[in-house]
């Protein structure tokens, strides 16, 4: 909690990535979110392409510390037949609110055939979608804006708004363009005046704190919002009001 | 306790500030005045600052263009950029004989072909061990194995690495160890928990806080600084009395 705003970080995961010191120990993940005042996380799996092994981790993980974390559902479309009754499964029996894509892990654009029964799930349901996006091309922001217009009731969250210059530029028009587009905030690109320009160029309504925790610490995430030259309200939107809307808490 | 406006609460000088514009990327820090006025926003008292030219154009260049960005108020701490040419060289061995020298940058010459290693930095690394000048290395792209092996060759050098990412996990503890004068610099460095893991490994003493602004914002890793256990001691040390012991207590 800062200042009365219930911290929400929109972003991290479970599993390990031993080679880049990614470590889902809980106790490690509450101490920074503890320090640095964020009730929340909301995690993933995003290891497996089956979509229920990870979602299973996940539900255990969450499980330990169910006043901490949320689950959201992976699925992917490398396994076709799994991805409507694992979303389901996920939803109705795991109780994960949300929904996270990872196109780079497929060789499909976000855009393609491969994924729409996804979206047509969270369209059907009003869930919130949150994708890796990037420089890569199955990740462009851009996709997003085409694509959100489809699904009027699901909501998508570009996540790293875009990551770099040129994706950051698609991700602020896909949201300036619909009104289901959201930006969230995580990256080791911390270049300065980028929570300012999410801001000013598409709302501080559309703003959402993540961080990529346990890859990331989330505190220097965090920093980026609380040290942003911006106003307080729009601070409290960005670390946990405008997830609070999306998730429906 | 976290609030929505943060400032820190000990001295804070900046280790590793870029200025100007690069040739191919526009600077959010084009001027003096831009620079001071993000410091005092974001409670900067002090920073060591090297020319954006220096990073792929030229050591020689750049460091005449960081000229115009200092001034009496010892502010803003100039590091100049130096490769193993004899011009390099020269112009750094006049710049240290005014007394204007308390660091230097490794310009990255294996890009060019010329490996950091003993045989090719030995002039160098010598001069800079006898002089007692403490160099600043970016670890991004150099090669680990001729980084470790050329520090260790010469031992009496006062290293700060720079720039350590995720990516550079596997890389740090080893060299923290293998290399007992090398100290870490925190810019971009964000596995979740390992500043105070490292701090419980090696000391506060081996860690420097800098933001490398302008390519990255000022802020954030100060404010992860202070949502750390370090103690105040600890954290004092990694704003700034680490490096000014570094620099020798020379500012200018």
């Amino acid at each position: 909690m800062i200042e009365g705003t219930e911290v929400i970080d929109f972003h991290g995961h479970v599993g390990r990535w031993d080679r880049y010191g990614m470590n889902d120990d809980p106790a490690l993940l509450l101490h920074a979110m503890d320090a640095a005042g964020i009730d929340l996380s909301c995690v993933f799996h995003i290891f497996h392409p089956d979509g229920t092994t990870g979602n299973d981790l996940t539900a255990r993980f969450v499980a330990q510390h169910p006043d901490r974390f949320i689950g959201f559902v992976y699925v992917s479309p490398l396994m076709p037949a799994r991805m409507l009754p694992e979303l389901a499964r996920a939803i109705d029996e795991l109780g994960f609110p949300a929904i996270k894509l990872y196109p780079p892990y497929t060789p499909w654009p976000l855009s393609e055939p491969q994924w729409f029964p996804i979206y047509e799930f969270a369209n059907a349901r009003g869930l919130t979608v949150l994708f890796h996006t990037g420089p890569e091309p199955q990740s462009y922001p851009k996709l997003v804006g085409e694509i959100a217009p489809r699904y009027p009731h699901a909501n998508f969250v570009i996540g790293h708004a875009g990551n770099t210059p040129v994706e950051r530029a698609q991700a602020i028009a896909a949201a300036q363009a619909n009104p289901n587009v959201y930006l969230e905030t995580c990256s080791t690109f911390r270049t300065p005046g980028v929570i300012e320009q999410l801001v000013n160029e598409a709302g501080a309504d559309r703003v959402i704190f993540g961080s990529d925790l346990p890859l990331m610490d989330p505190r220097p995430q965090l920093g980026k919002i609380i040290t942003a030259d911006i106003s307080e309200d729009a601070k409290r939107l960005i670390i946990g009001d405008n997830a609070r809307r999306l998730l429906k808490l | 306790m976290t609030s929505l406006n943060f400032k820190p609460r000990v001295p804070v000088f900046d280790a590793n500030v870029r200025v100007g514009h690069r040739h191919d990327e526009l600077s959010a820090c084009a001027d003096r005045a831009t620079l001071l006025a993000e410091m005092d926003r974001c409670g900067v008292a002090r920073a060591v600052i090297y020319h954006a030219q220096t990073d792929e154009i030229s050591p020689i260049d750049g460091n005449h263009a960081l000229e115009t960005w200092l001034a009496a108020d010892g502010r803003l701490v100039p590091q100049w950029s130096i490769m193993p040419t004899p011009a390099s060289l020269a112009q750094v061995q006049a710049l240290h004989q005014q007394g204007r020298v308390t660091s230097v940058r490794l310009h990255n010459t294996w890009l060019a072909g010329l490996p950091f290693r003993p045989w090719a930095y030995a002039e160098l690394l010598t001069w800079l061990s006898e002089q007692q000048i403490p160099l600043w290395i970016p670890l991004p792209d150099l090669d680990a194995d001729a980084l470790v092996s050329t520090l260790q060759a010469f031992p009496n050098l006062v290293t700060v690495c720079v720039g350590a990412h995720y990516t550079h996990h596997l890389l740090l503890r080893p060299l923290l160890r293998g290399v007992p004068n090398a100290y870490l610099e925190l810019s971009r460095y964000e596995p979740i928990g390992e500043i105070e893991a490292l701090r419980d490994e090696f000391g506060a003493r081996r860690l420097v806080y800098g933001s490398w602004y302008a390519r990255y914002a000022m802020g954030p890793m100060l404010f992860y600084l202070h949502h750390t256990n370090l103690s105040e001691t600890e954290l004092a040390l990694v704003c700034a009395g680490n490096l000014e012991r570094i620099l020798g207590g020379v500012t200018q």
